[in-house]
């Protein structure tokens, strides 16, 4: 990657960064929408740099859409009723997972794995699922059926109440 | 000064660790929705950054690929949620 496209690449980054940061942070629904389409148009110049064009154009119509949702007048607040313990809870656990990520990108030599399914592809990455690792796949793929039936039935219930 | 596969995955975490941040912090349920794409933003520079520099003369679609189906994906998550949210707010 030459110069310019790693000056493309950082500042790309910041802009998606800031953007993250103002949809986090920014009190109003039209701010935060704007602010998604700021880290929209960020991420969009990001994929560009990184030689993934038609990515980029689907990222930005994409992360559009989002803004234009958030921002958007037809929906209501629906405010959570909640410690403000487990915000910052919440919070800290962000920043661990950024820390961990992080760590894990400068030390990423640290794990090594194998790959069985030949030349790296979709069509490998499914007979690695659907073959080799079967049993692992069928495994998670029951867990989330329990989980959905689970949360269909609490909110059935729920409703119930009501 | 150059960017490398180290700078791709930083700033996917930087983004995945924003998007929790988000998630976690606000207290409308519709806001914090909103920090979901950018988690799956951050993914997505992981997976194009991987098959820019991860692949040496292999197939880089694979990953751009995934990084398209992550946008598509983020946008319709925010569009049921919002519509659940909609849905709530009409009764």
């Amino acid at each position: 990657m030459d110069s310019l496209h790693a000056i493309g690449f950082y500042v790309s980054s910041g802009i998606s960064l800031a953007g993250g940061l103002g949809v986090a942070l920014l009190p109003l629904r039209v701010h935060r929408g704007i602010a998604m389409g700021v880290a929209g148009l960020g991420l969009a110049g990001i994929y560009l740099t990184l030689s993934a064009g038609f990515a980029a154009a689907v990222a930005l119509l994409c992360y559009a859409g989002c803004a234009a949702l958030i921002a958007g007048p037809q929906y209501r607040s629906l405010q959570v009723v909640g410690a403000p313990l487990w915000r910052q809870v919440g919070a800290l656990g962000a920043a661990a997972l950024l820390a961990l990520l992080a760590y894990s990108a400068f030390r990423g030599d640290f794990v090594h794995a194998s790959f069985f399914g030949g030349t790296w592809g979709a069509a490998s990455v499914g007979r690695l699922l659907l073959a080799h690792d079967a049993i692992a796949t069928e495994a998670v793929a029951a867990l989330i059926l329990v989980a959905l039936a689970g949360a269909a039935t609490a909110w059935r219930l729920r409703e119930r109440v009501r | 000064m150059t960017a490398g596969i180290v700078g791709a995955m930083v700033v996917g975490a930087a983004l995945a660790g924003v998007g929790a941040f988000a998630a976690a912090w606000r207290r409308d349920l519709t806001a914090a929705l909103a920090g979901i794409p950018l988690m799956f933003a951050g993914a997505g520079v992981a997976f194009a950054g991987i098959a820019r520099f991860g692949t040496a003369g292999g197939p880089q679609l694979f990953g751009q690929g995934f990084a398209v189906l992550l946008a598509v994906a983020a946008l319709a998550l925010v569009a049921l949620g919002i519509g659940i949210a909609g849905r709530e707010a009409t009764r």
